[in-house]
């Protein structure tokens, strides 16, 4: 049998061991945190936004006091890591594809049982997609795009979610990573709902999104 | 694999000990082995008074055949040596060893390492349970079980025999076997809130087998896994929005649960993708929608033989066997070269059947 550091290594041949090794056992204290105070920022704009949050299942890049964001300064100058991502239209990530907020919420419970730091997260209209043309024309739009430093997690989400572009960026930090343009997201209510059950509630990726997005419910 | 079940071969003649009176017994047996027909001629309700299901008895006391028909859950074999083969990495040097690699770290995560805890509920909740319902509960747990169970002889076998050969997809194989046998376990302690037990050590040796070519393993667990997800993700879904119906707290366990099964149905993919003679020609596509049919004719008429579960937990029991049919056909579109047409005619035509079988 492999040993788990190799194969956690295979499909991440392009970065660096060090950088590797943090991305898939992420027990970093605090890498990954927002650079600079971006949930206040957010709040600001919407005062709300700070309580919803509060409500919302923890999300450890999240759950920061503002203390504590002074200390991680000088982390956050760190060279590029690479970022994987899959994409797809919204309405097939968020509305159609239900077992995805299965999977998301499945890993976000493995992660707090484990103690590890969130290093996935859900980006409406990314900004990162500008580098890919080669993506976008084949994209409907808006897009959704979920991004992760664990590159071998993203092959998996490929397999499961399928009809979904992959490919990966370095960027400087997490802020630049999960940049957005704002969009308002809204799905038409399917025709007839078959199902003895009710589908999951709008709304249910915002535990995902980047720290301190704005919720994107219109 | 899950509560989900294909047979399409012989039935077989297992005893097992199970602390149940069965007073009817299936007589079918087809010509040969090559002769298969979808029915079942046993009715799941036995005569037998649920009285007696219900009374404390010691574990072993009753040794008792269990009804083998055309539509029970079995126990499978293949070929192991072309397995290897298929596998090799040596040989086949297209595999996706990447996605294989994912996968593994995946099963390694062990999402519900501590999720399959008891509490005394299931006790208190089974005692509750009686009449026809309790007799054909204990059914569902058995079938569930047995073909849980069945997943885990065949996963298991097959990661000792590709160790050698590749390494990575043998892991993966014991991974799996190692949910199946958490899953058939915990359906076991759920017979003994029935006072029942499977004896899964006995199953092992006195079942038979049935043999399937390697690509024919793949169609059957791919459907099973993904049909048993849509099962259990259905059945808890609506529960948790008819919680009314929560007769029972093994339901509450199931969203955690079919994910595994998902999972496995995502292996089953790399698996056919990275073999893709079983995915790219004419015949594929007519296995691929044969097996599709047996597994969805199987379902359909299994489940209406025991409309008394559906209902007993507030479901219809033909709308959620169509659900569940029409998404696992959607998620099996992904990879299979073909699928079937589920719409109403198809649903017509399985009614009928279920009409022929009951007659």
């Amino acid at each position: 049998m492999a040993s788990p550091a190799t194969l956690a290594l295979g499909p991440c041949a392009g970065l660096a061991p060090s950088q590797a090794g943090r991305a898939i056992f992420p027990t970093r204290p605090s890498h990954l945190l927002p650079p600079t105070s971006v949930h206040l920022q957010a709040s600001s704009r919407r005062p709300n936004l700070h309580l919803l949050r509060n409500h919302l299942p923890a999300v450890r890049a999240v759950a920061v006091d503002s203390d504590q964001l002074g200390s991680s300064q000088p982390a956050e100058q760190v060279k590029p890591r690479k970022y994987y991502f899959v994409v797809a239209n919204a309405k097939f990530m968020l509305d159609e594809e239900e077992h995805f907020k299965e999977l998301l919420f499945e890993k976000q419970r493995n992660y707090e049982e484990r103690n590890k730091e969130q290093d996935f997260w859900l980006v409406v209209e990314p900004k990162f997609l500008d580098k890919f043309p080669n993506i976008t024309k084949r994209l409907k739009r808006p897009a959704v795009a979920l991004v992760s430093t664990n590159g071998p997690w993203i092959t998996f989400m490929k397999l499961r979610l399928d009809r979904v572009l992959a490919d990966n960026f370095e960027a400087d930090s997490l802020k630049e990573a999960l940049a957005y343009n704002p969009v308002d997201l809204q799905f038409e209510k399917p025709e007839k709902w078959a199902a003895p059950y009710p589908k999951y509630e709008f709304g249910w990726w915002e535990p995902f999104l980047p720290p301190g997005s704005n919720k994107v419910m219109a | 694999m899950a509560a989900a079940e294909l047979s399409i071969i012989k039935p077989i003649n297992p005893t097992t000990k199970f602390g149940r009176p069965t007073s009817k017994f299936n007589t079918l047996r087809p010509h040969s082995p090559s002769h298969f027909r979808v029915f079942a001629t046993s009715q799941p309700t036995t005569t037998t008074t649920s009285s007696s299901a219900t009374k404390p008895r010691p574990k072993k006391s009753v040794k008792t055949a269990i009804k083998e028909t055309l539509l029970t859950p079995r126990f499978y074999t293949t070929d192991f040596d072309e397995m290897e083969r298929l596998f090799n990495t040596e040989i086949n040097k297209n595999l996706n060893q990447s996605e294989f690699e994912a996968l593994l770290n995946e099963f390694k995560t062990d999402y519900n390492q501590t999720h399959f805890v008891r509490n005394p509920e299931f006790k208190e909740a089974a005692d509750k349970i009686e009449g026809p319902l309790r007799q054909i509960f204990v059914e569902f747990l058995e079938r569930s079980c047995t073909a849980e169970f069945s997943g885990f002889l065949l996963y298991k076998e097959l990661g000792r025999r590709l160790k050698k050969t590749n390494p990575v997809v043998a892991e993966i194989f014991s991974l799996m076997s190692r949910d199946e046998a958490r899953h058939a376990g915990f359906l076991n302690k759920g017979l003994s809130d029935f006072n029942l037990a499977l004896d899964l050590g006995f199953l092992t040796k006195a079942r038979k087998y049935t043999f399937f070519k390697p690509k024919f393993i793949f169609y059957a667990t791919y459907l099973s896994e993904k049909i048993g997800y849509w099962r259990y993700i259905t059945i808890y879904r609506h529960l948790k929005a008819n919680p009314q119906f929560q007769v029972y707290p093994i339901f509450k366990y199931f969203e955690n649960w079919c994910q595994d099964e998902n999972r496995h149905g995502d292996f089953f993919s790399a698996l056919m993708k990275a073999q893709p003679q079983f995915l790219n020609d004419w015949k594929a596509k007519l296995w691929a929608r044969f097996f599709c049919l047996s597994v969805y004719v199987t379902m359909y008429l299994n489940d209406c033989q025991r409309t008394a579960f559906y209902e007993g937990i507030g479901l219809s029991t033909k709308e959620f066997d169509m659900h569940v049919i029409i998404e696992t056909n959607r998620t099996t579109a992904r990879i299979f070269p073909a699928v079937l047409d589920v719409r109403p005619e198809f649903k017509r035509k399985l009614d009928r059947m279920v009409e022929i079988n009951r007659s």
